[in-house]
């Protein structure tokens, strides 16, 4: 009898811990759903260029290197061709970058893909679904997540080719 | 409550042989004084009947501690008052989430000076989000099942284990006594008060020439009943943040398109929108000529669809069905199941959707053919007569960069562009490119005659315009819509409906008991209630009355100690 009452107590203890850490945690981490380093990185549902639809998930296994970017953004304009030269890379070397265009439609990133002779893989986000699972603000924004998919690195601003080469070297390092 | 200056193990055995748990006041089976206390006190503190609260162990031991300390009132009562003191602090100024798009750490600043600023650090500026309001909201939620808990089970079962004989002190130490004399034998005399007693209402047990006399007993658990209606209302507002139970969102619907509500199955469209203002007659008098424009009136004419298939498959159209139908306007929300759709605001920008451009030949005017050209998802490839159109740029927000290129600036329809290569008779066999913009005043902005002329090498062969405003199709007005959707407002109507039940069961219903013994031609009556004494006392005094005893109703009151 005592002891019933004791493990009684110390359950509901427990479920007042439970609730108390749920509540405060929701209330303190949940308002700003940004993603931080260290912290998984979130899924994406889009359609690629290649009129496949891709997932984070899909690349699985290999350093990432995820960029927000949209052609009315000069310099996710400007770094363009740094991305497209760390994609030839280190392609072969398990790592993927991927573009994801911000709220276009597909003619003009076709255009611009054409034009600036883009070819590592380019995901649209229409109506900013990954945008807001990624807590993007200004553009161009730049994820750098490991094999395990964790973020490693957030980069907020343009890239230039030397330094993009150094995150991808740590983040390859990182795993 | 003075439990600390009680000696923390005492004998707690009764005279009359029953056991009691320690902590216990008077005794569980005759309700004798077992404390100095309770033996000084001239009319017995009654409050759980004096029995032991759960808590209350001779070696309380840490999880014992923690239990204690939730399980006082004391402490539930400073936690409360620290809650009305932050929640009233932050009433001071507007909280964070009254704005749509602010920057808190500047505006607090600039909108209320230094001490807005120190508002905003100090965390105040979002009070109700912050970690120790939720913590002390958790710990009252704790408070409300452990105080609850520590009384109820053994309150329960003193009242459910009530003995009928009580000792003689705890009888002449109720407020409520009558002593005096019967000429009869003690079980027969309460075997006569037995059905006038009942008359009243209560439920008589008897046992020789004792007697207990109950009613109402169920008013005993309003106080818990609250209670647990105030534990369902606590877990449904911290429940509001699991994912999919609450949204407050702000989202625009431009006329005509179904707009995906994010999170959910539902597309919304906004069929129409219609807005009327007041003229200068109606308008009140202190905006009378100041050239103002004050709607009157703005509905939008909703429609809500269920999506049915491809709804999260990118690049296929989602298929929808549609569920309801509904004319927004302020205050008149569409509501299908739980989810709300207020009225916020509206922008009367017409935007583009598609246009269908002539085919002119610049010189002759002959007509070749249109063209249908969506704004938001064009495609490649146009025919206008014997004419090819090639799709080889396009722009949504056309513009100027640094160097004179032609730069997109925004992804916004603001001046959308396209730039076609046409090929076809009559024009040079690679084709020419021509620039087209849809909007009127774009077209004069940017020169796209002098433009055009110059790609094709001097003079414009052909044109592209519209004929007629029936070859334009577009979004009249966007409307802004809050959608809302609370799923945790059932259980807080639930919990206050609980609540109320429990406030009524114990306000409007009062527990009363009347105990009585005959020995040797002495009758000794002790009456407890919660509340309503005077009505207690109208009761006892008519049920002696109808037994020949005369007796004044106020002579019923206990007042010894407190003789006049």
């Amino acid at each position: 009898m005592g002891k019933s009452k004791k493990s009684i107590q110390i359950v509901i203890l427990l479920a007042i811990v439970l609730i108390g850490v749920y509540a405060v945690a929701t209330v303190v981490f949940g308002s700003d759903e940004v993603p931080k380093v260290g912290e998984k990185a979130a899924n994406f549902e889009l359609l690629g260029m290649d009129g496949n639809v891709h997932t984070m998930s899909e690349y699985e296994g290999k350093a990432r290197v995820i960029n927000f970017w949209g052609t009315y953004c000069p310099p996710c304009v400007r770094e363009m061709p740094a991305l497209q030269a760390q994609w030839e890379k280190w392609k072969d070397q398990g790592v993927e970058i991927v573009g994801i265009n911000v709220g276009e439609n597909k003619m003009t990133v076709e255009n611009f893909v054409a034009q600036t002779g883009v070819k590592f893989p380019i995901l649209m986000d229409p109506d900013r679904d990954a945008v807001a699972s990624y807590g993007v603000g200004p553009m161009p924004t730049t994820f750098f997540v490991t094999a395990s998919g964790k973020i490693h690195h957030i980069r907020i601003g343009e890239l230039d080719l030397d330094t993009l080469d150094k995150q991808i070297e740590q983040l390859v390092k990182a795993k | 409550m003075s439990e600390g200056s009680k000696p923390l193990i005492q004998n707690t055995k009764c005279e009359c042989g029953h056991q009691n748990p320690p902590g216990t006041v008077l005794c569980e089976a005759c309700g004798k004084p077992l404390t100095k206390e309770a033996e000084a006190q001239q009319i017995l503190e009654m409050r759980y009947d004096g029995v032991a609260r759960r808590s209350q162990k001779a070696n309380p031991g840490f999880i014992d501690k923690v239990w204690n300390f939730f399980s006082s009132v004391k402490v539930a009562i400073y936690l409360i008052l620290l809650t009305l003191i932050g929640s009233s602090l932050g009433t001071i100024l507007p909280q964070e989430s009254t704005f749509l798009n602010i920057d808190p750490s500047v505006y607090y600043k600039e909108e209320y000076g230094q001490l807005g600023h120190i508002y905003y650090l100090l965390g105040l500026s979002h009070t109700y989000t912050s970690w120790w309001f939720v913590l002390l909201l958790v710990m009252i939620g704790a408070s409300l099942v452990i105080c609850s808990l520590d009384r109820v089970l053994p309150l329960y079962k003193a009242l459910s284990r009530q003995r009928i004989p009580k000792h003689m002190s705890f009888l002449t130490r109720q407020r409520v006594v009558y002593q005096g004399t019967v000429e009869q034998d003690g079980a027969e005399w309460v075997e006569r008060v037995k059905p006038l007693i009942k008359k009243k209402g209560y439920r008589v047990r008897t046992d020789g020439g004792t007697l207990l006399a109950e009613k109402q007993r169920f008013s005993r658990w309003g106080p818990y009943v609250l209670h647990i209606g105030l534990i369902i209302f606590l877990l449904a507002v911290l429940g509001r943040n699991l994912p999919g139970l609450h949204m407050d969102e702000h989202m625009a619907f431009p006329e005509g398109e179904p707009v995906h509500i994010k999170n959910t199955s539902y597309y919304l469209m906004n069929d129409g929108f219609k807005v009327e203002f007041y003229t200068e007659e109606d308008m009140p008098n202190e905006f009378k000529g100041k050239g103002k424009v004050l709607p009157k009136k703005f509905e939008t004419e909703a429609i809500l669809y269920v999506c049915e298939s491809n709804c999260n498959t990118p690049g296929q159209e989602p298929q929808l069905k549609e569920v309801t139908r509904h004319n927004i306007e302020v205050n008149h929300p569409l509501n299908y199941k739980g989810l709300k759709a207020y009225q916020f605001d509206y922008d009367l920008t017409p935007i583009l959707r598609t246009v269908s451009p002539m085919l002119i030949d610049s010189k002759t005017g002959e007509q070749y053919g249109k063209i249908d050209l969506s704004i938001k998802d064009p495609v490649r490839e146009y025919k206008a007569g014997d004419y090819t159109l090639t799709l080889t740029q396009t722009f949504t927000d056309f513009g100027l960069g640094d160097d004179g290129k032609p730069v997109n600036l925004s992804p916004n329809p603001n001046a959308p562009a396209f730039l076609f290569l046409i090929k076809g008779p009559n024009l040079p066999a690679d084709g020419i490119q021509y620039f087209y913009f849809p909007k009127q005043v774009d077209k004069e902005r940017f020169q796209q005659d002098a433009i055009n002329a110059q790609l094709a090498g001097g003079e414009n062969l052909v044109t592209l315009d519209v004929l007629s405003m029936d070859d334009v199709d577009f979004a009249e007005s966007t409307t802004y819509l809050n959608i809302r959707v609370d799923k945790a407002m059932p259980f807080i109507w639930v919990g206050a409906f609980i609540g109320m039940i429990g406030l009524v069961m114990g306000f409007y219903f009062h527990h009363r008991r009347i105990w009585l013994r005959v020995d040797d031609g002495t009758l000794t009556l002790g009456a407890h209630t919660n509340k309503n004494w005077f009505g207690l006392r109208r009761e006892v005094a008519a049920i002696l009355n109808q037994m020949n005893i005369e007796v004044d109703e106020k002579s019923l009151e206990n007042n010894r100690g407190s003789q006049a």
